[in-house]
């Protein structure tokens, strides 16, 4: 398993400073940082100030990327969680609509995303042989279908209380909540994977699912555990999502689902399954973001932006295609050769 | 090292392509703002078009009058695009909506930042902006639609119409004034809405929601799509087919030309639009008059500008005190002036 299952459980870690900036997630904070430089350099407004303001409303997509990670180091792959995003905005609209007191909105709307993901979870346990990226699939168009035909032919619904909102859409000095909620939920999400027996289940599920199942790992349960766990995160994102458009649309959530995955690839995790962590996500998210915000203030036109991070993405895939392909590991072996043959 | 040096020439070359990038704005003077619905969009191109022209007669400098075109046709796309737009602290705003709620609060905190909005095309919340420049009015567009099928369809059958999204304020404000008027003048009596199909403003959704139409229901005689995506795709399907559903809404005339015509061999008679090049100028010459504090956002407010109907007046939208500017009666596209209007968009 440590032989297959990537850069952090390597058997013997190397933590030398250069070692360390060349694996990939030094490579990615070494990006982020420039990405910073950058838009200071080329936007005057691109302040702290203004960064963090603008920020809200990409960040809670990076609460996706998370168990979108898990998914992704199960060699699996769920498309379904925009939908679930503008599923649960809608029944959190209603909800609110409705009258009942905030805290009930919260517990509905993070209901309906645990829901939904519970429902992937038992459709692809109950049928394990099923792909993933087609039950995603359909349940993608079912579940932004049942939000269509509840916010009916007007297609969006305003949410009555904005007040209740406001709260979660607060700042703590320049910080909005949602920053703190993304990493206190980046920080739970990366110790599970690297500091737990449920992690490792998932890099084993992910190297070999077969082989797992045969030592002894409940596959499924775990799968669906996952999945329900990406419904329920996908909910708290449409929360705050909720807190900057005050109300449920059926575009809502659009193209979530590949942006998230978009950040996991950058960060290095393998859609293959087995390899990559969150950190690397986490700081390949903020990349993101901060490089978006970035491009929007310098006004270049928005589908350059698209083209842009769409490059980043297949450079970063053809990265860690490289340095995994067995053409650069047998010259990293025979440059090893030649350094202990030249000691001796 | 290979990963260093992939990371580097990467930075590099996206430093390089934005280095090239516009010039950033003067904050001397005041600096205007267009968000259309997305990209890709002709009508739109066409009002960014008529904003830019404006912006450039009036001698506005090019750093500061930002066209934005969102990367989605969702009102996500378009927050993120005001956000960006308050970052950057410009003096006004025009917006042509995707959603009329949603973006309430992100204009809110415009508003707060002391930007002046204007919307076009499609309208947000009454009390999130200050004046909104309308195409036309919605009564004006829907009778001019219902009258059109009536006289197609030779005064009874049945009609479908095919829209854009399901949440597109102008368009279903247009659709509910259409069924408003059928259901309150007996001559229409006899017309049959048999379905309003969406088709996303999307060219591939609207030819598919066509040909569900025609084979839903055999005995269709119009087909009405008040929107420039939608008619194209109708019209090309139903020519392709030699099909005697014959076609009217809205559409851009240089798309239509080879549709519009009074034979058999042709499937559109004729449609309307008002000119959107005029539309993107109009929301130019109101965001330079609001600037410059010449208009305020009141009903009763004038100005003076370039435009055929020039001086506009501020008039009240329908049963609220909050202002519109009209900029005239939708203009019709028939076989007699079509080639001559398809040189110009």
């Amino acid at each position: 398993m440590a032989g297959k299952s990537g850069r952090t459980i390597s058997a013997t870690p190397d933590r030398s400073v250069l070692k360390r900036i060349l694996s990939w997630e030094g490579a990615l904070v070494v990006i982020f940082i420039g990405v910073l430089i950058m838009g200071r350099v080329l936007s005057p407004s691109y302040t702290l100030n203004n960064v963090l303001r603008e920020m809200p409303k990409y960040l809670s997509e990076i609460l996706i990327a998370l168990p979108m990670g898990f998914i992704l180091i199960m060699g699996e792959i769920d498309i379904s969680v925009g939908s679930i995003v503008c599923l649960s905005t809608a029944t959190a609209t209603f909800a609110g609509n409705a009258g009942l007191p905030f805290p009930v909105v919260i517990l509905v709307c993070l209901l309906t995303g645990l829901a939904c993901g519970a429902l992937n979870g038992f459709i692809l346990t109950r049928w394990p042989e099923l792909p993933p990226m087609i039950v995603t699939l359909g349940t993608q168009i079912i579940f932004r279908g049942i939000a269509e035909v509840a916010l009916g032919s007007g297609g969006s619904a305003s949410y009555a209380n904005n007040a209740d909102l406001e709260i979660l859409g607060k700042k703590i000095g320049p910080f909005p909540i949602a920053f703190f909620v993304v990493l206190i939920a980046a920080a739970i999400f990366i110790v599970v994977l690297s500091k737990t027996t449920f992690g490792r289940k998932l890099y084993a599920i992910g190297s070999n699912r077969t082989a797992a199942a045969y030592a002894g790992i409940k596959v499924n349960k775990i799968r669906f555990i996952v999945y329900s766990l990406a419904g329920l995160m996908s909910a708290l994102c449409a929360l705050f999502i909720l807190t900057t458009t005050f109300g449920a649309n059926t575009t809502t959530g659009q193209n979530y689902e590949m942006d998230v995955i978009a950040m996991c690839v950058f960060g290095g995790i393998a859609t293959t399954g087995g390899k990559g962590n969150l950190f690397g996500a986490l700081i390949a998210g903020f990349s993101i973001v901060c490089l978006r915000i970035a491009l929007g203030q310098i006004n270049i036109n928005t589908q350059l932006i698209l083209v842009i991070i769409g490059l980043l993405l297949i450079i970063s895939v053809l990265i860690s295609g490289i340095t995994q392909s067995d053409w650069f590991r047998k010259k990293q072996l025979a440059a090893k050769q030649k350094k202990a043959e030249a000691a001796k | 090292m290979k990963k260093l040096l992939c990371i580097a020439l990467s930075i590099l070359m996206i430093i390089g392509m934005l280095s090239a990038c516009a010039p950033g704005i003067d904050k001397s003077q005041a600096s205007y703002a267009l968000v259309t619905k997305s990209a890709g969009n002709p009508y739109n191109e066409k009002e960014a078009e008529g904003f830019e022209k404006v912006m450039k007669a009036m001698g506005v400098p090019a750093g500061n009058y930002i066209i934005k075109h969102p990367e989605a046709a969702t009102v996500d796309a378009q927050i993120n695009v005001i956000n960006s737009l308050i970052s950057q602290g410009v003096s006004c705003i025009a917006i042509a909506a995707n959603d009329a709620n949603a973006l309430s609060s992100v204009l809110k905190e415009a508003k707060a930042a002391g930007i002046k909005i204007v919307t076009l095309d499609s309208d947000v919340a009454v009390e999130d902006r200050l004046t909104f420049c309308n195409q036309a009015g919605v009564t004006q567009v829907a009778q001019a639609l219902v009258d059109a099928v009536y006289d197609i369809a030779g005064g009874e059958g049945e009609y479908a119409i095919l829209s854009a999204t399901s949440q597109a304020t102008n368009q279903n404000a247009w659709i509910d004034a259409m069924k408003a008027i059928t259901a309150s003048d007996s001559k229409y009596s006899k017309l049959t809405l048999v379905e309003v199909a969406y088709g996303d403003d999307e060219n591939q959704k609207s030819t598919d929601q066509t040909q569900a139409l025609l084979a839903k229901y055999p005995n269709l005689k119009v087909i009405c799509a008040p929107t420039t995506v939608g008619i194209a795709a109708a019209a090309k399907v139903l020519q392709d087919k030699g099909s005697s559903v014959k076609l009217t809404g809205l559409g851009l005339p240089s798309e239509m030309a080879e549709f519009i015509g009074d034979d058999a061999a042709h499937s559109c008679p004729y449609m309307f639009l008002w000119n959107p090049i005029d539309l993107g100028s109009l929301a130019a010459y109101a965001s330079i008059a609001l600037a410059e504090g010449k208009i305020t956002g009141k009903v009763g407010d004038t100005f003076t500008c370039d435009m055929e109907n020039s001086p506009y007046t501020l008039t009240a939208v329908e049963g609220t005190t909050a202002s519109e500017i009209i900029l005239g009666a939708p203009f019709r596209f028939d076989s007699s002036n079509i080639a001559e209007w398809a040189k110009v968009y």
